[in-house]
């Protein structure tokens, strides 16, 4: 990727210049000893960076397989693991994570795309003021509305209640979200609809079957946001939920620290645990996600 | 919706549509049919809006409005109590544990936006030479951001929180004493900062990347061969080039900072000695501790019209540099 950016200074214009694509694929390969020793040392630099930096990762993981010292078992072990699973509610809790953000993720998508097209093609007072809503709502600190939310909520049972959570989760993730699915649609030619409206498609129509079918990489993008913030979030989890077998995972962690003697193979464990969906779905999608996606499509509007 | 006869004026009657208002129905004359389909487009744009701002309305429009409400009033969680005017905001700007945790939540957001936009910069332009593997490096430079924060407060927290624990025991051993990270109120408040700049350093090293991959390297072939150094390019040619991604990241940081409520709350719940309370931990604690709910949304809304105002400026410079 950054390849194609770097050209040598010294030999890049005149060789394009003269020799045309031969040329410039010339220089290209022509690596002068400097920038090899350069590349070496920017490596050794990187590679130092990135240690350093994983360090709390590093230990996670390690304490994770490390045995307890009250344990005969040495070496790296499962036993915390299968210790978690079966002396706490760490299953529940790992079952209402994954409900809360599966519904999070659906369900922010589905309001998020039909609001973005509008969005997107919408040209009126009326759409472009509620963008402005949308933006400035986005900004808003949750704590705000968390203790109106919580009396609202008390009052129809939805305290301690994974569809409370979820409920809040989508409407966080909701305005973010509909910006960027906005700004996916921006890049989706009108053209591509007229076509179909000829062939006697609704706008409905050509919304789900011409724009929707086009945004996989959009609807990705926004996906995987509304699973980090679902599956991360700690403060609506700890104002909502009250007992220990309607927490997620966040408040499951939490909750061993509360104990006197804190049993760092466990918490480690369940940290892993924690920790393992959103790489996984961080390495299998990671190219149709990029962090600027979010403040592009914030910006580009 | 409705099945409909196609049209190729669709896409221009659209243009002048306002959903909910209607698209002037027989302004262009006998063009009825292309008058039906703008009407038909603003009935799907109301059906496609309506989920969206339904849940605006329940869970942004009507919290806030009755946080409004709770902020007059005294009272608890339970029971809202009298009306009080503005009493609550008097109290809580009058009280110094306001301006306390407005002190440090300002420390914590100038340290948070300004310290990961330098580390992630810094790793952005690194990654943008030829390095193998770079790909990959960058990938791993994510983790932090993508981790949830209860994960690696923990981490933090086994790290440094006892004097036996790995850095206080290293620290110890090379005769620097055995500092409490967690005990010391400047080196909690540091601590907070620094895994601050840890977690969010990611997301600005991504937005550096994505600006930096849209700027045309040729500009940088004729500033070398001008003589320019590369500090000289790096100030003359990157950073104007990317300054309005910049800019924009810097407000987001500042919203994230500003409303930040685990990076802190996990790794020292606001201590020692309020040390490390920030205006979200605060508000937390007055509504869900103390159970005085007026004071503490009275926090929470003197914080929404500060980053209101924060974007309201940002929309605007926004709007106006993309109709340049």
């Amino acid at each position: 990727m950054s390849a194609a950016l770097h050209t040598h200074p010294a030999a890049g214009p005149e060789l394009s210049a003269a020799g045309g694509p031969t040329g410039a694929g010339k220089a290209r390969r022509t690596v002068s000893e400097a920038d090899v020793r350069g590349r070496w040392w920017r490596l050794a630099l990187i590679l130092a960076i990135t240690v350093v930096v994983l360090v709390p990762i590093f230990v996670v993981v390690v304490l994770a397989f490390t045995p307890a010292t009250t344990s005969t078992s040495t070496g790296l072990t499962f036993e915390n693991f299968s210790n978690v699973f079966a002396k706490t509610l760490a299953s529940t809790w790992l079952k209402n994570s994954l409900i809360t953000t599966l519904s999070t993720v659906i369900v922010s998508v589905a309001v998020a795309a039909p609001a973005g097209y509008v969005l997107s093609r919408g040209r009126s007072k009326a759409v472009s003021g509620y963008s402005l809503l949308l933006f400035v709502m986005q900004s808003l600190p949750i704590i705000t509305s968390v203790v109106p939310l919580f009396l609202l909520f008390a009052n129809m049972g939805l305290v301690d209640n994974l569809l409370g959570l979820t409920i809040i989760y989508v409407a966080s993730t909701m305005t973010v979200a509909t910006w960027m699915m906005a700004a996916y649609f921006d890049s989706i030619p009108v053209s591509l609809e007229e076509a179909s409206w000829i062939d006697g498609c609704s706008v409905f129509g050509s919304f789900t079957k011409v724009v929707l079918r086009n945004s996989l990489p959009g609807v990705l993008s926004t996906a995987i946001f509304a699973f980090l913030l679902a599956w991360n979030d700690y403060l609506v989890a700890i104002v909502f939920l009250r007992s220990n077998e309607i927490f997620t995972l966040p408040m499951g962690v939490q909750s061993f620290f509360q104990q006197n003697a804190t049993d760092w193979g466990s918490v480690m464990a369940l940290a892993v645990v924690m920790m393992l969906p959103p790489i996984i779905v961080f390495a299998a999608l990671n190219k149709y996600f990029s962090v600027g996606g979010i403040g592009g499509s914030l910006a580009g509007r | 919706m409705t099945t409909t006869t196609p049209s190729r004026g669709l896409a221009r009657a659209r243009r002048g549509l306002a959903p909910g208002g209607g698209g002037k129905p027989g302004a262009d004359g006998g063009l009825n049919r292309r008058s039906r389909l703008a009407s038909q487009a603003t009935r799907t744009f109301f059906w496609l809006l309506l989920p969206s701002v339904f849940l605006l309305i329940l869970i942004h429009g009507y919290p806030l409005v009755y946080a409004g409400v709770q902020a007059t009033h005294d009272g608890s969680l339970i029971d809202t109590g009298n009306f009080v005017g503005l009493d609550n905001f008097a109290n809580v700007l009058g009280a110094p544990a306001f301006w306390k945790a407005a002190q440090f939540t300002l420390v914590f957001t100038i340290v948070g936006v300004f310290g990961s936009w330098l580390v992630g910069m810094g790793l952005a332009l690194l990654l943008r030479t030829r390095i193998p593997a770079g790909g990959f490096f960058k990938v791993l430079l994510l983790l932090p951001w993508v981790v949830p924060i209860v994960v690696s407060s923990t981490a933090w927290n086994w790290l440094v929180a006892t004097p036996d624990s790995p850095i206080p025991a290293m620290s110890r051993a090379l005769g620097l004493g055995t500092p409490l990270f967690l005990a010391n109120p400047t080196l909690a408040a540091v601590m907070v900062c620094a895994f601050k700049v840890w977690v969010s350093f990611p997301f600005m090293m991504m937005m550096t990347s994505s600006a930096l991959s849209s700027v045309d390297g040729t500009v940088y072939e004729a500033a070398s061969m001008d003589g320019a150094s590369r500090w000289q390019q790096f100030t003359g040619i990157t950073l104007p080039l990317i300054a309005r991604s910049t800019y924009i990241s810097w407000i987001l940081m500042t919203i994230f900072c500003v409303n930040d409520f685990p990076t802190i709350y996990l790794l020292t719940g606001g201590g020692p000695v309020d040390a490390t309370t920030s205006l979200v931990v605060l508000a937390y604690r007055r509504v869900f501790q103390d159970f005085q709910t007026g004071p503490g949304v009275a926090i929470a809304f003197l914080m929404t019209i500060t980053l209101v105002v924060i974007s309201a400026v940002l929309y605007r410079q926004i709007r106006k540099s993309s109709v340049e």
